[in-house]
């Protein structure tokens, strides 16, 4: 017991605090000086960082499409369409891959002369540079995320639909319900908690685990258009060496993450309570 | 509702096609790993000629991802014996004999489970660094077991709080010391939580990039998903070796993901459940 408490102590809580501290000293020449706000300053005149921002608003804009894809998919599966066993595993594969691999995987598959344009060239749709574009990138990066996530979102939805209750499926055959309407006035109000949980899950997986699909498929570009806040923090602290710079950004990171989650159960439990 | 075996059918042409989509990226890359350069450049995507293991012998001989993935075996099997060690002795005191201030201790785990690796990598990057422990085994070791662990606790504690006090009870009259009572009791009877547990960590240590980035900063010693992300830089022109290693990598997951699947999907939706 000691070890583990010293141990998370240590090197979570610990440099957390030391992080914001960081955060108001100065890199390089002014090394450990109290700075104030500087870093602050700096971090929101950078457009590398307003970019990073601006991609988290377009990412808490999609994540319903990322939460409802595997919702869906699970509603589906739960109602045994022909194969669902099958389903199940195949889907869920991708979620324990590295993003290291997936990335890997989709830099080839998206290159400018790769399978998925050579696929929409035989429908007559004209190559797309996936990677190369920055207004198209950072939808490509998002895309391959969700590619390599639903199926973690998938088997939480399916465990959510093991304690639903059976009869009020049943019920709203009897009454002659179509699906939209099943799905809308039995399925989401009975799996509130577990939706509740996925969209928490799912932004923080956004927000944190998206490292290695940006290392990997774009590093950043084209034009800094793929940086998300984790990224830029990497950048500062691994390649530019202002740590007190890349602990403001984890500090800003650290705040939105907060107040993400905070908003989206806020949200969640005023919707669950007007049903 | 979904009653008519029509709307089923209609459902699971779609559905069939996204698990084509799931499966399809991974017989990309193995078939282009079994081309010659040659026969890539010529077509990218007809079956190879005559498969062959020239390019994956080559990845793992002269390419050095033989050396990666013995860093990785050893990093992650250290890691995650000592994320079972030490999450098993904290699991068994906060969920099951419960003293004083015990409920303090796990919402500090707790909180400590919601700081994501970004927030505090400066800091710990520089106690690493301090102490002598960047770029060395036992730090990186270090740096998974204090990231997973808040986790690790957070499972096990849920499970152990299930396993019924009686038997502590008798375990304990019977002249054990509690020492007695967690090896001879408590980790036999945790061993399918330590099991799903053990092997969640095990993914998460393998295909973890951002880290291992940080903590191992020289070439001889990068594990294997950070070998990955070189390779792309050095074999840009020769995809079928940069395939390869890909494969390398994602194999045993994949091995590990067949036999074992069960037991991840369970740990993913544990905390779903119980949060």
């Amino acid at each position: 017991m000691a070890p583990a408490v010293l141990i998370i102590v240590g090197l979570r809580l610990w440099p957390l605090v030391l992080g914001v501290n960081f955060s108001f000293t100065g890199d390089g020449d002014r090394n450990g000086v109290l700075v104030g706000l500087d870093n602050y300053l700096t971090l929101f005149s950078d457009p590398l960082f307003l970019t990073a921002l601006r991609n988290v608003g377009l990412l808490v804009l999609l994540l319903p499409v990322a939460v409802a894809i595997p919702g869906l998919l699970a509603t589906f599966i739960y109602l045994r369409v022909p194969g669902h066993r099958l389903y199940r595993g195949v889907y869920f594969f991708p979620a324990v891959l590295s993003p290291v691999i997936v990335g890997a995987i989709f830099n080839l598959l998206l290159a400018f002369d790769g399978p998925l344009n050579a696929l929409l060239g035989g429908m007559g749709i004209g190559p797309v540079d996936w990677l190369g574009d920055p207004d198209v990138a950072i939808f490509a990066v998002v895309g391959v995320h969700v590619w390599g996530t639903f199926g973690m979102a998938l088997v939480v939805f399916l465990a959510g639909f093991a304690t639903l209750d059976s009869s009020l499926l049943d019920a709203a055959k009897v009454d002659g319900a179509s699906l939209p309407q099943t799905i809308w006035h039995v399925i989401v109000p009975s799996l509130s908690r577990t939706i509740q949980f996925v969209f928490v899950t799912t932004m923080i997986g956004m927000l944190t685990s998206m490292f290695g699909l940006i290392y990997v498929m774009t590093g950043g570009g084209p034009e800094g258009s793929t940086y998300l806040p984790e990224f830029y923090v990497w950048i500062q602290q691994g390649r530019m060496n202002q740590p007190a710079l890349a602990s403001a950004a984890s500090t800003a990171l650290f705040l939105i993450m907060l107040v993400v989650g905070l908003a989206q159960i806020g949200i969640l439990r005023r919707a669950g309570k007007e049903d | 509702m979904s009653g008519t075996r029509l709307t089923r059918w209609v459902v699971a042409i779609p559905m069939a096609a996204l698990a084509l989509a799931t499966i399809y990226p991974l017989v990309f890359t193995t078939n282009v790993a079994m081309k010659t350069r040659r026969e890539y450049v010529l077509d990218r995507f007809s079956p190879a000629d005559s498969p062959s293991w020239a390019n994956i012998v080559k990845a793992w001989t002269s390419v050095g991802m033989s050396k990666y993935f013995l860093n990785s075996v050893i990093v992650v099997t250290c890691s995650v014996a000592l994320l079972l060690l030490l999450g098993s002795m904290a699991g068994f005191a906060l969920g099951r004999l419960r003293f004083r201030g015990s409920s303090t201790l796990f919402l500090a785990m707790l909180a400590a489970l919601f700081i994501p690796f970004q927030v505090i990598m400066v800091p710990l990057a520089r106690i690493m660094a301090d102490t002598g422990l960047i770029d060395t085994y036992p730090g990186l070791i270090l740096a998974y077991v204090a990231q997973f662990l808040p986790f690790t606790i957070f499972l096990l504690t849920s499970y152990y709080s299930t396993v019924p006090p009686e038997i502590v009870d008798a375990a304990r009259i019977d002249g054990n010391t509690v020492y007695g009572v967690y090896w001879r009791i408590m980790l036999p009877i945790g061993a399918p939580a330590l099991l799903s547990v053990g092997v969640l960590n095990a993914l998460f240590c393998w295909n973890d990039v951002l880290i291992s980035l940080l903590m191992m900063p020289s070439a001889e010693n990068r594990t294997l998903m950070v070998g990955v992300t070189s390779l792309r830089g050095q074999y840009s022109d020769d995809i079928p070796t940069f395939a390869s290693g890909v494969l390398i990598a994602a194999i045993p997951v994949l091995v590990v993901y067949l036999f074992l699947q069960r037991q991840i999907a369970d740990g993913v939706t544990a905390g779903s459940t119980k949060g």
